[in-house]
């Protein structure tokens, strides 16, 4: 029976709360429900103490009411009982006693009562008692909860609290722990752990250090806030974090600590780890360039303190993009990987610096700043502290030279590789790690220019080319590498069939935002010996891009690409057309190759065999600019030449002067009677193209047909105009197709 | 309507507190649920039990029994009202706890008249209010 709630205790929401009313005295009983219930409880009642027991075996309630005396088991005994019963420690028990009963209540609460009470009829003092109860039981709970969340956050953070007071300054007083915090030591959580013990984990090295620590802060009642290396009882490593602020009385007096302590070893070697990462390069695990300046700067300060030199050798792969590109970018860093263990083997090496290491230690230390360092790319340092001379460094960098001269073996092949090294001393060449770089770069690129794989010291002679010469080309050099050169194409045109029967490649640099034209270039590359890796790479684009034009509409002629005579003399010009052409499926004969006139005379004997070669396989060669230079006659006959390309100045000046028109004349004669083919360049207007087609040539290239455009632009120029046939030379090339004298006939394929 | 249930049948007055009834009778202020009556019987009921007990364990001299009988009495004589005879069981329970158990049976005989009275008294008022039950 439960009657409505109506006087029930507005500040206790939620559900009534559960009694059960143990009492032999059945009026008792009967009363104290009726009014408990009255009161907003829910009451279950029982007359003896085994009764109470029993319904406690599977249903708990809120709380408890135990009359005292009771025949059978008492209330003192039940509540004993009740309190063995799992789950049933902290439940709240009120024992219901005698007025003036002394000896009961002190028994009571020995039973593990909560509380007693006087059994009386004052129902609302005991409805009041039980809510006072129930209040006191949740606040226990809830800090039993939030200590047991304490204690797993703890747990989880690896982390714990202590206390701790020093007697005196002489003895280490008492070291209270959490359990929490014995396990971060590695100790049960019923074990002890003494200062001293403590103190016996930290390595013997440190020992002092940490005792001076804890003696000043005790003696100050300042924070101790340190990170203690110790060795844990199962000869585990850790670093644990110490942190504690000093308590004091109420008079004000300085008594302890109290502190939390965490193995912070995770965050620790996360920490080692970024600062690795931010220090070493990953790919190879040698210094990148962040360590690198850092070493070279104190490097330069034992130097200037101790009046020695100390050198960098900048060391720069030769050709090492060509291996990336044909055998793929894991092929490159595994070759990276490689040369990085071998350069590193050729200086006394060392990793273990870092930042903040070296102050300690003595005045030779500066030693252990040797290392090679990888500042990107292919591009590698070698740091030399101390040299006595210019031979010192030398002597490196040969043994640098050296090493590379074993093939590498990667992506399955053998692999040949050398270096460019230069070589900078301070003081001499340079006061700051900036000018050393840059002054070892000079000496770098001057390798490169001279025919690589060797070294060269600094001097300011080669540095007088120009600083700005030297940026562009130091930035072309970097160009290669960095996919910046791209090939434009112009279209060469018959005239008579109004088809493209080939292109001329043409390159570009696309630097930044700008595209630099070839004049600002090309000379410099010359110089430079640049040339010959960029012609090495037109060539193998020219090749890509003819496959691209096979497959997307049909191409079957030739991509001209202009070499300059001193890669005609490279022995392995073949080789690498050959290569070229093979990476990519197509003929030899997609590929024509465009020399100079004046190129072709100056290194004549040098440059046939070449010429024969290349005859041979199928690539066709054109003599450019032909008419400016002195072309021997004789040798001309026997030349294994394919055509004659006809100079743009004698265009230009076609039906304006007598004389250009005379040239063209004699220039198709030739050719005519040579058994070569021949084409104009720089074809501008339709004049132009209607004198060169009635002097005989049929064949052209110029603006009036296309300017160089990239490569995915001739598609889009052959469809809008070739196809359609729309632009105003292909009118006026069919008029000449009708005039009579062409020799070809019109409708094969449109370009 | 139910008959007023603080209608007291005359000659109980003296036995029966009236404030400790009218306490009894706030539990179930307009008597619906017929808890006067229902603790009356439990009492009367109760009584008679213990009682019983009472003069077993008279009868064979066991204190302790004689003592529960007091203690059990003692309070529930007091819940209905029943003064005197909670007061003459409190004497005899603090007497049996305390050893002064010579002399024990003018209080032992005052208790078995009371409880006499106090279940005449309950009886007489159970009578009166027979149609609530």
């Amino acid at each position: 029976m439960t009657l409505p709630n109506a006087h029930f205790d507005e500040t206790e929401p939620g559900p009534s709360p559960s009694v059960l009313l143990v009492d032999d005295d059945e009026v008792n009983l009967l009363l104290t429900s009726l009014a408990l219930r009255e009161r907003g409880f829910t009451i279950t009642e029982a007359d003896s103490g085994e009764k109470a027991l029993a319904l406690l075996s599977d249903w708990s309630p809120d709380i408890v009411v135990l009359d005292a005396l009771m025949p059978g088991l008492d209330g003192f005994t039940t509540c004993r009982r009740l309190r063995q019963l799992p789950g049933f420690e902290n439940v709240p028990v009120l024992m219901l006693t005698g007025l003036e009963d002394d000896a009961s209540i002190a028994r009571a609460y020995q039973a593990g009562a909560t509380d007693f009470f006087v059994k009386a009829t004052q129902w609302s003092l005991l409805a009041g008692r039980l809510r006072y109860l129930l209040r006191a039981s949740r606040t226990r709970l809830e800090l039993e909860r939030s200590k047991a969340k304490l204690a797993r956050a703890q747990d989880l953070a690896r982390m714990g609290s202590f206390d701790w007071r020093p007697v005196d300054h002489f003895k280490s007083g008492r070291l209270e722990m959490s359990p929490e915090a014995l396990r971060v030591f590695g100790i049960p959580p019923d074990g002890t752990l003494t200062l001293g013990a403590m103190l016996r984990m930290v390595h013997v090295d440190e020992r002092r250090a940490v005792l001076r620590l804890l003696a000043d802060v005790r003696e100050h009642g300042s924070v101790l806030a340190t990170d203690l290396p110790v060795v844990l009882s199962d000869s585990r490593q850790r670093i644990l974090h110490i942190e504690a602020e000093p308590e004091f009385n109420e008079l004000g007096q300085h008594i302890g600590f109290t502190g939390i302590v965490q193995d912070v070893t995770d965050r620790r070697t996360a920490e080692d780890k970024i600062r690795h990462l931010a220090n070493f390069d990953a790919l190879t695990g040698l210094p990148n360039r962040r360590q690198l300046i850092w070493r070279t700067e104190r490097a330069l300060e034992h130097a200037r303190r101790l009046g020695h030199q100390c050198a960098l050798l900048l060391i720069d792969l030769d050709r090492f993009k060509v291996i990336n590109d044909t055998l793929g970018h894991a092929a490159g860093d595994e070759m990276l990987t490689e040369v990085a263990a071998r350069l590193r083997a050729c200086v006394r090496h060392s990793d273990q610096v870092l930042e903040g290491s070296l102050e300690s230690a003595g005045s030779r230390t500066h030693r252990s700043l040797e290392a090679v360092g990888r500042l990107g790319g292919d591009e590698f340092v070698a740091l030399l502290p101390e040299v006595s001379d210019d031979r010192d460094a030398e002597r490196v960098s040969q043994r640098i030279l050296d090493t590379m001269r074993e093939p590498i073996f990667v992506g399955g092949q053998e692999c040949f590789v050398t270096a460019s090294v230069g070589i900078a001393v301070f003081p001499r060449d340079g006061s700051s790690v900036v000018d050393l770089m840059r002054n070892a770069d000079v000496a770098m690129y001057s390798v490169k220019a001279t025919g690589r794989n060797a070294s060269a010291v600094y001097s300011p002679q080669l540095a007088g080319r120009g600083r700005e010469k030297l940026e562009l080309e130091s930035a072309l050099h970097k160009a290669i590498e960095r996919n910046e050169l791209v090939l434009h194409y112009q279209p060469k045109i018959d005239v008579r069939s109004a088809r493209m029967v080939g292109a001329e490649a043409l390159m570009r640099w696309q630097r930044g935002d700008t595209l630099v034209a070839p004049g600002d270039f090309i000379p410099l590359a010359e110089e430079s010996g640049l040339i010959v890796p960029m012609s090495e790479w037109a060539l193998r684009e020219a090749a890509r891009q003819a496959k691209v034009w096979q497959l997307s509409f049909g191409f079957a002629d030739s991509i001209a690409v202009n070499l300059p005579n001193r890669l005609f003399e490279r022995t392995d010009l073949v080789e690498h057309i050959h290569e070229s052409v093979s990476t990519y499926g197509v003929p030899h004969r997609a590929i024509q190759l465009e020399i100079t006139e004046t190129g072709l005379m100056k290194d004549l004997q040098d440059v046939i065999p070449s010429l024969h070669r290349l005859n041979e396989i199928g690539v066709e060669i054109s003599i450019d600019d032909f008419g400016t230079g002195y072309s021997s006659l004789a040798y001309l006959t026997t030349l294994p030449i394919s055509e004659l390309k006809i100079d743009r100045s004698f265009v230009r000046d076609l039906g304006i002067t007598p004389q250009s028109s005379a040239v063209v004349t004699a220039i198709i004669a030739l050719a005519r009677s040579l058994g070569l083919r021949v084409i104009a360049e720089g074809v501008e207007n339709l004049r132009q193209m209607e004198v060169l087609h009635r002097l005989g040539c049929g064949v052209m290239q110029g603006f009036l047909f296309s300017r160089p455009i990239p490569p995915d632009d001739i598609e889009t120029w052959l469809q809008q105009t070739v196809l359609p046939r729309k632009a105003p030379w292909i009118g006026q090339a069919g008029a000449l197709e009708r005039g009579g004298d062409a020799t070809r006939a019109a409708g094969g394929r449109p370009y | 309507m139910s008959e007023d249930p603080c209608a007291s049948p005359a000659g109980t007055a003296g036995v029966l507190d009236a404030v400790a009834l009218a306490k009894l009778r706030q539990l179930d202020p307009e008597g619906r649920a017929g808890i006067l009556v229902r603790v009356l019987r439990t009492y009367e009921a109760s009584l008679q039990k213990l009682m019983t007990q009472f003069s077993a364990a008279r009868e064979a001299g066991e204190l302790d029994g004689l003592r529960h009988v007091a203690h059990t009495l003692r309070s529930s004589s007091a819940s209905v009202g029943a003064l005197v005879l909670s007061a003459t069981c409190a004497e005899v329970e603090a007497a049996i706890r305390e050893g002064r158990t010579d002399g024990l049976d003018p209080a032992l005989d005052a208790l078995a008249n009371e409880s006499a009275r106090a279940a005449a008294a309950v009886r007489a008022m159970l009578g009166s209010q027979g149609s609530a039950a």
